[in-house]
């Protein structure tokens, strides 16, 4: 009571309840530190249960039709690692900014399978709007010595469920006294992007590696999509890398050639697209594990790719 | 930029739409005297439509008055053409640079959407990344650069702003403008 | 003269020409971008012997200082005076047509103009635009009537006030007027409680800033006494270093030099007679 009451909060918002002699430490480690103990435990998007901003007709689109509603505001994951019951925070951002959170979107990455194994080749920018945040990314998460994630779409969405991808290779690995198969992994990742279906997620990712079967190759998205496949190419460079891809892609590619090949369609990608740009990275998985080929500025290899084969134009 | 007895205009050269980069090759400063340059970023359409309309009303002006214009004439013309547009703008932030044509005063100035003059005596900035550019700037510039110098100075302001931004860039070309002379540098720039 | 070859150019006034294009740019999400706005302290007060106007030098455009060194008194007649806030473009652009248009009146009446004139054609100007022409000003001027400040807002609404702020920095420069002003000032008061409100607005609104310009328009004088800057008040840090780039540090393409040559010549011109 007191002071929180008569400042006219809430005592419903935990927050505030340090205050009452209720809550105890744990109680307020659960609320506001529970992901890390559990990082299936993600928290609903906000508006999803607040009780004004629905009646205020603030639609929140789940594209299931699922009961989101559990008693404390939490959707329970079907895995298995429900959340530990936790009271409602409330909404952690403020309710007229509608869950516009901006990200980084801008990529090209691409993948391709050939004779060698899989080439993996990535850009390095990160954009936020038209504000270049970074040039230097890592956009391939090393998930363990036998497989590669790439990252489009959302930076922290991919960092994140991919090193929780990580977690549960290892866990596996130990369980199973064998390493998880490319299609595994990446059947666990399409999972959880199902599960988190219609929330926001955002990533575009390709699960790469090599097992008992050989090279695998999957392309992994938001929305809980799956595909193997031998050639992908994700984000909003890929149009461009796509076009000098399939330009010269064949199955019998030597080594050095694949390896060039992805080099020169990240690189011509990034010329084109103005969200893709800096370091061009290639991995290329092999029997045994990947290898980092090269990571060099692509401000490098102007000259090398364009200049001479497209002179500049004097008007 | 001004300078010691000279002044400095650049511009990036990419024609993209939206994160599409088209082309590498666009000029953005037109020549309206011998001295006398104006910088036009903005929507492509406006740019060329704003120097067409320039251009016709400094010839008409130089008919009618037997006499060049001068940088003042300019800004002046600019705003008006603007302003006139008060309520449906051109997508445009003009930048004049240019010397006296009988004095040979340096003077720059640059103009907001609807033609509000703004006549700093060091430098302006306008585009895409106006903030990066300030930034730059302020930090490199210095008053009364021998030409040489000032070359450098405006050429790594707008090299490493367009760094920062994702859809400025893709080379770049810097015009010094002296008294006798003016220089035309195309300068490379990252390309990614 | 109006040929297919050599168009007229298009009498005054605006042009809407492109309000409907603009209109679908940006429902397709191609925003213009920002005027520049002036984010003002700006005052005017009376005196014994005439008026005062002040106003700081800031221009912004949203969060960017556009300008730290802008002019926003503007001359209406010799002895009027004019600050604006607002959309920089439209103060500058209606005291400029104000300014001519008092002159012409000026020369065709053949005595000096009222203040209370400014202030009707300012508030006549405002009015036919409904607001959309976003000038806020302060009128300030001495005639033979007396010396007068006119409050004059956007939407053409004015008052006539012995001492007025306007701006975003109206309520710090008026709380420092509200404290100070007293009846029938001395000029060297009347200035100094100028300079602490648009001090008092640079100090405390964001939108303001850089240095205080004043304007002295005394009644027994023919001349304003323009004092500008009068003083410095957000200074900016002095830079120790030297960033100076080594010749040779950008990579240069290609070079092209135009020589300019110079004409001499004296062309003599002879005024036609009608």
């Amino acid at each position: 009571m007191a002071l929180d009451s008569l400042c006219g909060f809430s005592t419903s918002q935990p927050a505030f309840k340090g205050f009452s002699s209720m809550c105890t430490l744990q109680n307020d480690l659960d609320v506001f530190t529970g992901n890390f103990k559990n990082n299936l435990q993600l928290m609903n998007p906000p508006a999803a249960h607040i009780p004004e901003l629905e009646a205020m007709k603030v639609d929140y689109k789940d594209p299931l039709h699922r009961e989101r509603k559990t008693p404390y505001g939490f959707y329970k994951t079907p895995l298995g690692y429900g959340p530990v019951e936790v009271p409602d925070v409330g909404a952690v951002t403020a309710p007229d900014s509608g869950l516009k959170i901006k990200m980084a979107h801008g990529t090209t990455t691409l993948g391709f399978k050939f004779k060698g194994g899989v080439i993996i080749a990535v850009d390095s920018r990160a954009t936020g709007g038209m504000f270049i945040g970074s040039q230097e990314v890592k956009k391939v998460i090393e998930i363990n010595d036998c497989l590669l994630g790439t990252m489009a779409g959302g930076a922290a969405d991919c960092t994140y469920w991919e090193r929780f991808l990580s977690k549960q290779c290892r866990l596996y690995e130990l369980r199973n006294r064998e390493k998880i198969s490319v299609a595994a992994a990446s059947k666990l990742l399409a999972n959880i992007c199902f599960h988190y279906k219609g929330y926001g997620l955002s990533m575009g990712t390709m699960i790469a590696g090599w097992d008992k079967r050989g090279p695998g190759l999957y392309y992994v998205d938001d929305d809980g999509r799956r595909a193997p496949g031998n050639l992908f190419s994700v984000g909003s460079g890929s149009t461009y890398a796509l076009g000098v891809l399939d330009g010269s892609y064949k199955w019998d590619l030597t080594d050095e050639e694949a390896q060039e090949l992805g080099r020169r369609a990240i690189f011509h990608a990034t010329h084109r697209d103005a969200a893709s740009g800096g370091v061009v990275r290639v991995y290329h998985v092999k029997e045994g594990g990947w290898e980092k080929i090269s990571e060099v500025d692509n401000d490098k290899y102007w000259e090398k790719y364009s200049g001479d084969k497209m002179p500049i134009v004097i008007n | 930029m001004k300078g010691k007895n000279c002044v400095a205009i650049a511009a990036d050269r990419r024609f993209g739409v939206q994160l599409q980069t088209i082309g590498t090759d666009m000029d953005k400063i037109f020549e309206i005297g011998p001295k006398l340059f104006v910088g036009i970023p903005g929507l492509a359409t406006d740019t060329q439509t704003v120097h067409e309309r320039l251009r016709f009303r400094t010839n008409v002006y130089e008919l009618r008055e037997n006499r060049p214009v001068t940088p003042q004439v300019l800004s002046a013309m600019v705003t008006n053409l603007l302003y006139e547009h008060r309520f449906g703008p051109y997508f445009v932030e003009p930048v004049i640079a240019g010397l006296d044509p009988k004095t040979n005063e340096p003077f720059v100035c640059g103009f907001d959407v609807i033609g509000c003059p703004c006549e700093p005596e060091d430098f302006i900035v306008s585009g895409t990344c106006e903030e990066q550019l300030l930034g730059m700037c302020e930090s490199l510039y210095e008053p009364n650069l021998e030409p040489d110098q000032l070359f450098e100075t405006i050429s790594q302001a707008l090299v490493n702003a367009c760094d920062r931004d994702a859809i400025s860039g893709w080379g770049a070309k810097v015009y010094i403008i002296e008294s006798d002379k003016v220089t035309i540098r195309k300068v490379r720039t990252r390309m990614d | 003269m109006a040929t297919g070859l050599a168009p007229e150019i298009p009498s005054g006034g605006f042009s809407f020409g492109n309000f409907q294009r603009n209109l679908s740019l940006e429902v397709q999400g191609l925003h213009p971008p920002k005027a520049i706005k002036t984010g003002t302290t700006i005052c005017g007060l009376t005196f014994n012997n005439g008026v005062v106007l002040g106003a700081d030098t800031r221009a912004t455009a949203g969060n960017v200082v556009a300008d730290k060194n802008c002019s926003k008194i503007h001359r209406l007649a010799p002895k009027i005076f004019c600050c604006g806030a607002g959309t920089a473009a439209d103060t500058e652009m209606t005291t400029r047509n104000i300014e001519s248009q008092l002159e012409l009146l000026r020369l065709n009446m053949g005595r000096e103009v009222p203040v209370v004139v400014a202030n009707r054609l300012l508030k006549q100007m405002l009015f036919r635009y409904q607001g959309y022409v976003s000038a806020a000003l302060v009128l300030g001027g001495v005639d033979k009537f007396g010396s007068h400040i006119y409050c004059i807002y956007p939407h053409g609404s004015t008052d006539k006030l012995p001492y007025a702020t306007m701006g975003s920095g109206s309520l710090a420069a008026m709380a420092v007027f509200e404290r100070g002003w007293k009846l029938d000032m001395d000029e060297a008061y009347a200035v100094q409680l100028v300079r602490d409100a648009i001090a008092a607005g640079i100090t405390n609104d964001l939108g303001s800033g850089s240095n205080v310009d004043i304007n002295i328009i005394r009644r027994d004088e023919p001349k304003t006494k323009i004092i500008r800057p009068y003083e410095e008040i957000g200074l900016r840090g002095k830079r120790h270093g030297k960033y100076t780039y080594q010749k040779g540090t950008t990579k240069v393409l290609e070079t092209e030099v135009i020589p300019i040559v110079v004409e001499e010549e004296e062309v003599v011109q002879r005024m036609d007679e009608d």
